[in-house]
């Protein structure tokens, strides 16, 4: 069996939806320009790439049709290399780069792209048509939940006190102001072209914010409840994307893998919990890995909400110090397909850059869900 | 000239910023420029924060977002360059000649020959203004009066001076009435012009008598206001609205400008009481108070004699029933409040009669200046027309007061008169002479006078207004709509086309139409009249319809409110001509109901066929639930354009004046080759989509913004915008929306929840939130 090994990582910068630099640009030209960064950084061969698998949450509109094969055309691929787009909500650059890895593995190609994208100014989170199943939210209330409610179950069942909620915002917020004075996200960025300029700065942050500002937010989603936009990922504009290839084939061509794929899994839980999806998708990739979350020495555990981010944590037993070092979603913005493969290609960096040995990528999903990713530095 | 290019105001206080924005609101480019303060952390400051501010202030300066960025922003040392791409330059900087002198050399030198330029000063003659400076700057130069807040008011005083180019005076006067929608008042060159300096004579009066007679702030307040037709603020009250820190400032400008014989010196009097108030920071309602203030117990008002603050009382004033609509027979009152009336109003018309021709060349200029600046019912000529000539003269004998020339010489006549279909008024001449309406101005009350209605009834009226063009005029009270006006408006539908060929839906009161008499809705619900409700509910959606698909063009003419079914039938018109300052909302579901009279099938329609709306059966109808559901009223016919009420087609007249002959010609620009439009056909989710609608509604609910009682509201509205029964694949018609928005309405009407709302909205005026 072929190991993935992680070859790459590039993003765009994240901005806020509807106000940030991003708005105005299609999300198929952000993705297309990180993906052509992406192959030029690397080096890869162009014509090896077995497949372009991209990630979105809202495939419609201007993300409709298969989004990857058009994004794959707009970034000059050649025309040889296949294009498939993975659905799976948050986690779906995650799965994309799983896919790949499943692909190397059984011997189905050696090269991939796994990449994500959401334009979430442009194309409505739900879609623009929002259209239910009557009949299974009958069967299953929790079904079309909304995700502000789910933090809210999170925070009431584990009891993260919006206090809490706010220090964690404080501290991704500080962590990825403290990464962006010290240049430590400049090399994955990809300068995007806009019509009205060049977009090189992520547009989220806000190093300035404090505890008595969070404090004084109105709760976003319940009255009676703790979540509030400043514990909440914003609404975000972004694209990410890693080269996924085999191990022999980065040494052939003389690549510089950051990590091998050591495990991934993928689980269910209740969907009006889905905040807490990671646990059961972590655990079951730590015992793919036959590992203890002891082991781990880098986690990039996506902030959709403070109280879910926490509340996994807690459950996992992550470590304080391990736990995303350069700051999370919170801080950077979310958006929803391009942040699995923005957390995975995180990780592997922050292996290189830490000299840790293994590193873990999770993530919640809508509908009751979590993803994982095991890395070890090479 | 109708059209500017560019236009420039200069200092960025509330005025000058104010005066920017009706310029933008006009579609006019405008740079608002003041001067950089030290150490500013930006050179465009003072502008900057002037835009900022406006685009929270309420009520909003301007009328669109759009319209704010028009206003460019910057400064007087770095782009008074940039004034010589303006066609028009307005100061409305200090009141201080030697700045503003300062400020025109610096304008002369940059500007086009040409370009107008003109003062906003209120105190300042214009002959001071131009003293020493060119020739060619005093032939451009003009004074334009505007009143505050600049979008809201319509009155503008424009005084030219003996040298200003009188081609240039009628431009600017022309741009301003038909673009920036002022009426346009001629005045001289006078200390104050005309509305204030009436004005100001009319509180002071007002002030002092009081004082003097012992007649506390909320007396005076309610004989002077309603019973005369003046705003319910009076005297007192006004005087706290504009600031009482400004009356000592205009007070000593106008004593120094005016002449020495002017009656102003006589109630000019240093107020002790005024004087202790503003030292207290009482200065009205900007600071902490003023003749009255909310005190924790309740409302207070000051105590004319001590000063102090005590509960205000409402006035027990037997003379104001028992006079009625008499004026003259409340002014004949033996009471002290009377008397105080006619003291202060008699003083007030006299005074009136002494500006014809000091302050303007006529009187009906004095009537228009206090109408609009002053939101005087009846101008002060009109008003002695009222109360006679002649018994004001008498009275005014028999009290001791001098009889000015003007109204010596209307003895035994009035200042107005009919003459056919025309309208005089007595000039400084001693004759009568035609009151003209500048071109464009069409207004139903000349055109009622001398002509018997096409049609009448109790709610309603229909009126030849000329060319082949009948005028659906709603003469109910609040022009609020009920089975009399529907049935009126379908006789109509059926006559029109025998001897006319198009109808404008227009009217001349307070505001376009209220919407469906709610009173006569919850009296029926309460004798359970329910198939008197559902005749008019389905009555409504014929004649609606009727007039949507009649076979001649339909226009209507909305101005200040048009809600509910008023706003439904400018949905239903082919088009619609609204004046800029049109309130427009579905706001049924404010009451516990829903749309109707055709009102969810046509902005379902409209925004189905907008322009850039993604495909699908949600888009559009997701866009009505969230316009409809949350009772969302536009704040001007340019907003409404956004939110759909109108369409991007639909004209806009600045205007008030010039509304009905704008629709009067859309309807006629319509009548060649006019075909009625097509019926829409609709793409609906069914369940599917009213789930996602009560799904969204509840999260609303979740975060306060939505009661208990909306939500019931709103799954009925999502019952009918998600087309009730339809699967994603049938094409539902106008008629099954209409048949949901039927039955949801009648399911409503019965409900505890939707009759407390209606109860409470007829009762207070203010919905209820439960």
């Amino acid at each position: 069996m072929k190991h993935a090994v992680i070859a790459g990582y590039a993003r765009s910068p994240f901005t806020l939806a509807g106000k940030g630099a991003l708005a105005r640009v299609r999300p198929d030209d952000i993705a297309a320009q990180v993906v052509a960064a992406l192959v030029a950084r690397t080096g890869v061969t162009p014509g090896d790439i077995e497949a372009l698998v991209l990630g979105c949450a809202f495939p419609e509109g201007e993300q409709g049709l298969n989004l990857a094969r058009l994004v794959g055309l707009l970034a000059g691929l050649p025309q040889s290399v296949g294009g498939y787009t993975v659905n799976h909500f948050c986690g779906s650059s995650m799965q994309a780069v799983h896919i790949a890895a499943g692909h190397i593995a059984a011997g189905a190609g050696d090269v991939f792209i796994a990449a994500g994208v959401e334009s979430m100014s442009r194309i409505p989170m739900g879609g623009y048509n929002v259209l239910p199943n009557p009949a299974l939210n009958e069967k299953v209330p929790g079904a079309y939940i909304g995700m502000g409610d789910t933090a809210e179950n999170v925070a009431k069942k584990w009891g993260i006190s919006r206090a809490a909620q706010e220090a964690f915002a404080l501290r991704s917020q500080k962590l990825t102001a403290a990464a962006i004075a010290d240049g430590r996200l400049a090399d994955e960025i990809v300068a995007i072209k806009s019509r009205a300029g060049v977009v090189d700065k992520d547009g989220c942050p806000r190093p300035d914010t404090t505890a008595e500002a969070l404090a004084g937010l109105k709760p976003a989603f319940d009255l009676a409840g703790s979540v509030t936009a400043g514990t909440s990922s914003p609404l975000t504009d972004g694209a990410s994307a890693v080269l996924v290839c085999s191990e022999e084939y980065a040494a052939k061509h003389g690549l510089k893998p950051l990590a091998r794929i050591l495990a991934s899994a993928t689980a269910g839980c209740a969907p009006e919990i889905m905040g807490i999806g990671p646990v059961p998708a972590v655990q079951k990739a730590l015992a793919r890995a036959g590992l203890e979350i002891g082991a781990i020495d880098v986690v990039e555990l996506n902030e959709a909400f403070a109280a879910q981010a926490l509340a996994c944590a807690q459950d996992l037993g992550i470590r304080d110090a391990v736990l995303n070092m350069d700051g999370g979603a919170l801080a950077l913005g979310h958006p929803l397909g391009a942040t699995g493969a923005r957390i995975v290609g995180k990780a592997a960096s922050l292996l290189a850059r830490s000299g840790g040995r293994y590193a873990l990528a999770a993530q919640c999903i809508g509908g009751g869900q979590g993803i994982a990713t095991i890395l070890e530095r090479i | 000239m109708q059209t500017l290019r560019k236009a420039a105001v200069i200092g960025a206080g509330t005025m000058g910023a104010a005066i920017a924005a009706q310029f933008a609101n006009a579609g006019v480019p405008v740079l608002l420029l003041d001067i950089v303060p030290q150490g500013a952390p930006s050179r465009n400051t003072l502008a900057e924060g002037a835009i900022a501010k406006m685009l929270k202030t309420e009520p909003a300066p301007f009328m669109s977002a759009r319209a704010a960025k028009l206003v460019t922003p910057g400064n007087i040392e770095d782009d008074l360059a940039q004034l010589a791409s303006c066609d028009w330059v307005v100061e409305a900087i200090i009141e201080r000649l030697d700045l503003k002198q300062d400020l025109y050399r610096k304008i002369d030198a940059v500007r086009r020959p040409g370009t107008a330029v003109s003062s906003n000063t209120s105190t300042i003659p214009l002959a001071k203004l131009v003293e020493g400076l060119s020739d060619a700057f005093a032939r451009d130069f003009l004074i334009t009066h505007f009143f505050n807040p600049p979008r809201y008011m319509r009155l503008l005083e424009l005084v030219t001076g003996e040298k200003t180019d009188p081609e240039l005076a009628a431009r600017i006067g022309a741009f301003a009435d038909v673009s920036l929608g002022k009426s346009v008042v001629r005045a001289k060159d006078s200390p104050g012009f005309i509305a204030n300096r009436l004005g100001v004579y009319w509180l002071q009066t007002g002030v002092i008598e009081a004082i003097d007679a012992g007649i506390t702030v909320e007396v005076a307040d309610a004989v002077l206001g309603k019973p005369v037709g003046i705003p319910k603020t009076g005297v007192f009250g006004l005087i706290d609205l504009v600031g009482l820190d400004l009356m000592p400032h205009i007070n000593a400008s106008l004593s120094a400008t005016l002449p020495q014989d002017d009656a102003f010196h006589g109630v000019n009097r240093d107020l002790p009481l005024i004087r202790g108030m503003i030292a207290a920071g009482n200065i009205g309602r900007k600071g902490k108070g003023g003749f009255y203030r909310k005190g924790k117990a309740g409302k207070e008002a000051i105590d004319l004699t001590t000063g102090e603050y005590r509960p205000a009382e409402k006035p027990v004033l037997p003379e104001l029933a028992a006079a009625g609509r008499d004026l003259r027979a409340l002014l004949n009152a033996p009471t002290p409040a009377a008397r105080y009336a006619w003291r202060v109003l008699g003083q007030t018309l006299s005074y009136a009669a002494r500006l014809v021709p000091e302050a303007a060349e006529t009187v009906d200029a004095i009537d228009e200046a206090m109408r609009l600046g002053y939101n005087w019912q009846s101008g002060p000529f009109e008003l002695i027309d009222k109360l006679g000539v002649d018994w004001l003269i008498e009275k005014l004998q028999a009290d001791g007061f001098t009889v000015p020339p003007l109204l010596a010489a209307a003895k035994g006549k009035t200042f107005y008169r009919q003459n056919g279909t025309e309208t005089e008024f007595l000039g400084v001449d001693g004759a009568y002479h035609p009151l003209h309406r500048p071109a464009g101005v069409l207004l139903l009350a000349d055109l009622k006078r001398g002509q018997k209605p096409v049609l009448k009834n109790a709610s309603a009226a229909v009126w030849d207004i000329g060319d082949g063009v009948l005028c659906f005029e709603f003469t109910s009270k609040g022009n609020s709509l009920d089975a009399q006006s529907l049935d009126l408006l379908g006789k109509t539908l059926a006559v029109l086309p025998k001897a006319h060929k198009a109808l404008v839906i227009y009217n001349e009161g307070q505001n376009f139409s209220a919407g469906a008499n709610l009173g006569l809705a919850l009296f029926a619900a309460n004798i359970a009249a329910w198939g008197e409700i559902e005749k008019l509910v389905s009555g409504g959606q014929q004649v609606y319809k009727a007039m949507k698909y009649a076979p001649f063009p339909v226009v209507a003419a909305p101005f200040g409110m048009a809600l509910g079914g008023g706003c439904e039938i400018l949905l239903h018109s082919d088009a619609v001509q609204a004046h800029a300052e049109a309130y427009i909302g579905l706001v049924e579901c404010g009451v516990g109901l829903v749309p109707a009279w055709g009102g969810c099938s046509e902005m379902l329609a409209r925004w189905a066929a907008s322009p850039g709306m993604p495909r699908g059966p949600m888009p559009a109808a997701s866009k009505v639930f969230e316009t409809v559901s949350t009772a969302t009223v536009s704040k001007s016919a340019a907003q409404a354009k956004e939110l759909l009420y109108l369409r991007p087609t639909d004209g806009i007249t600045m205007n008030r004046y010039r509304l009905l002959a704008d629709a009067k010609a859309r309807a006629l620009s319509l009548v060649e080759g006019y075909q009625p439009p097509a019926p829409p056909v609709y793409q609906l989710a069914g369940e599917a989509g009213k789930l996602a609608f009560t799904g969204a509604a509840e999260g609303f609910h979740k975060r306060g913004v939505a009661t208990d009682y909306d939500m019931v509201v709103a799954d009925e509205l999502a019952g009918i915008l998600s087309g009730g029964p339809a699967d994603i694949i049938d094409r539902p018609t106008e008629a099954d929306i209409l048949e949901l928005e039927r039955a949801a309405f009648m399911r409503l009407i019965h409900q505890e929840g939707t009759l407390a709302r209606i109860e409470s909205i007829l009762a207070t005026g203010k919905p209820l939130r439960n």
